[in-house]
């Protein structure tokens, strides 16, 4: 192996590997709550 | 010189692939911006495929392509398209009809200032907008065309490597965007107020015909249709997918969730960065271009917060960062395994290829930056660069154009 494909499968362990640690759920999001019926638009001219 | 009917296919196929790369990037540009500017923001990319169309065959290809003079522009002899006929031009692609590479080339010409409109957008003047546009193109990028890539241009022939336009195009156009988001100043409201994207799903498909014509952006540039196209549109493929992994990830590490405008603006950067070595890299030599791209770019973007420069659509992080780094990989990753007309880089024995990289560099960004900011002073005296307030609260779809993009 040369030198760029050690340095690519380094690239690719960091990616792939960096997968297994990151968090799995987001961070709490508040959900939107549409409380009113959306009003019909006249789109006539 | 016997023309090619397979090349001259591809070479015009792909000047149509990145000809339709300036419309995707008016929609990746406007999926970023408020619904107010969105109209806006499409038309720089539409207004300036019809000008410099138009102003490449008047005298633009003549200043980027025409017979040298003093390894610094071209020549008007070609004005016109005069002498740009359809026999093969021995210095550019001897297999096609000489218009065929100016077609080509004119698209490459068209989507550079167009990439710069991302800096200034929702508050630059559209008239300020057009003078600058068309004096850039023929005092910042038709010079540089020609130091790179025109017979006798002074970094061609010091051997720079630039096989698609990392320094011609993606440096030239990023460090602009810098210069032109300084000079403008700030929108109204920044970093006191959330600017959101107004339709993510409209940058992702801007993002997703990017990537589909940055094949003929790349391969396209073999001029020929065999070999070294074949492997230009693989490492192209390549180095985007990387970097589009590689940005997700650090976003999703930084920032707590996988955006998926990340991944789209990651897949961009991969783009520009493979830009100047898709002729020059293999796989491997791709795939660590394509994660530095992500690594870097999406660096970049937080330095860029930090100082409060208001750069609306990150054309220098992305553009300017992007080239920058895939114009020094180039310096490390070319190898003549690839093309044997270029010449190895740093990983495969020739150390210098970096010295001439840097060169090379360090010349785009200084006429750019220079040459960008004289342009901007010398519309100013003219017409005022930015709207004003009224106007841009109002948005510039309705205070610059008198149309809203949406009836809704």
């Amino acid at each position: 192996m040369d030198a760029t494909t050690v340095i690519a499968v380094i690239s690719c362990a960091i990616v792939f590997c960096g997968w297994l640690v990151l968090p799995h759920s987001a961070t709490t999001v508040k959900p939107l709550v549409v409380s009113e019926e959306r009003v019909p638009v006249s789109v006539s001219a | 010189m016997k023309i090619d009917s397979g090349d001259t296919a591809w070479v015009l196929a792909s000047a149509a692939l990145v000809m339709l790369m300036t419309p995707a990037l008016g929609f990746f540009y406007g999926g970023l911006v408020r619904r107010k500017n969105v109209l806006s923001t499409i038309m720089h990319s539409f207004f300036i495929l019809c000008l410099i169309s138009v102003q490449w065959v008047l005298w633009g290809y003549s200043l980027a392509f025409g017979p040298d003079k003093f390894h610094l522009i071209g020549g008007l002899e070609w004005i016109g398209l005069n002498n740009v006929g359809f026999t093969p031009n021995a210095d550019y692609a001897p297999t096609i009809p000489h218009q065929a590479y100016m077609v080509f080339q004119m698209m490459f010409a068209v989507i550079t200032p167009a990439l710069i409109s991302g800096a200034f957008a929702e508050r630059q003047r559209f008239k300020a907008f057009v003078l600058f546009s068309l004096l850039w193109a023929t005092f910042v990028y038709d010079p540089i065309a020609h130091w790179v890539w025109g017979a006798g241009g002074w970094l061609h022939n010091l051997g720079a490597l630039d096989f698609a336009g990392g320094t011609v195009v993606h440096i030239s156009s990023g460090v602009s965007a810098l210069v032109a988001a300084l000079v403008l100043g700030r929108r109204l409201g920044f970093g006191k107020e959330k600017s959101e994207p107004h339709d993510a799903t409209m940058t992702i498909l801007g993002a997703c015909l990017l990537w589909f014509g940055w094949f003929g952006f790349n391969a396209g540039s073999a001029v020929t249709a065999g070999t070294l196209a074949t492997s230009a549109f693989v490492v192209t493929n390549t180095a985007t997918a990387m970097a589009a992994l590689t940005w997700m990830t650090v976003s999703w590490y930084h920032k707590r969730q996988p955006s998926v405008l990340g991944a789209a603006a990651g897949a961009v950067a991969g783009l520009v960065a493979i830009t100047p070595a898709s002729g020059f890299v293999n796989v491997m030599g791709a795939i660590v271009i394509g994660f530095g791209a992500g690594v870097v770019c999406y660096l970049a973007i937080q330095l860029r917060e930090r100082i409060h420069v208001d750069d609306a659509l990150d054309v220098w992080a992305v553009h300017g960062i992007g080239g920058t780094w895939g114009a020094l990989a180039t310096g490390l990753f070319a190898t003549v395994a690839i093309n044997s007309g270029a010449a190895n880089g740093l990983f495969y024995g020739n150390p210098k290829q970096v010295l001439i990289q840097l060169v090379a560099i360090g010349a785009a960004w200084g006429w750019s930056a220079v040459g960008t900011f004289a342009i901007l002073k010398f519309v100013n005296l003219f017409v005022p660069l930015r709207v004003q307030e009224d106007e841009e609260l109002l948005g510039l779809d309705i205070s610059q154009h008198g149309e809203p993009a949406y009836a809704l």
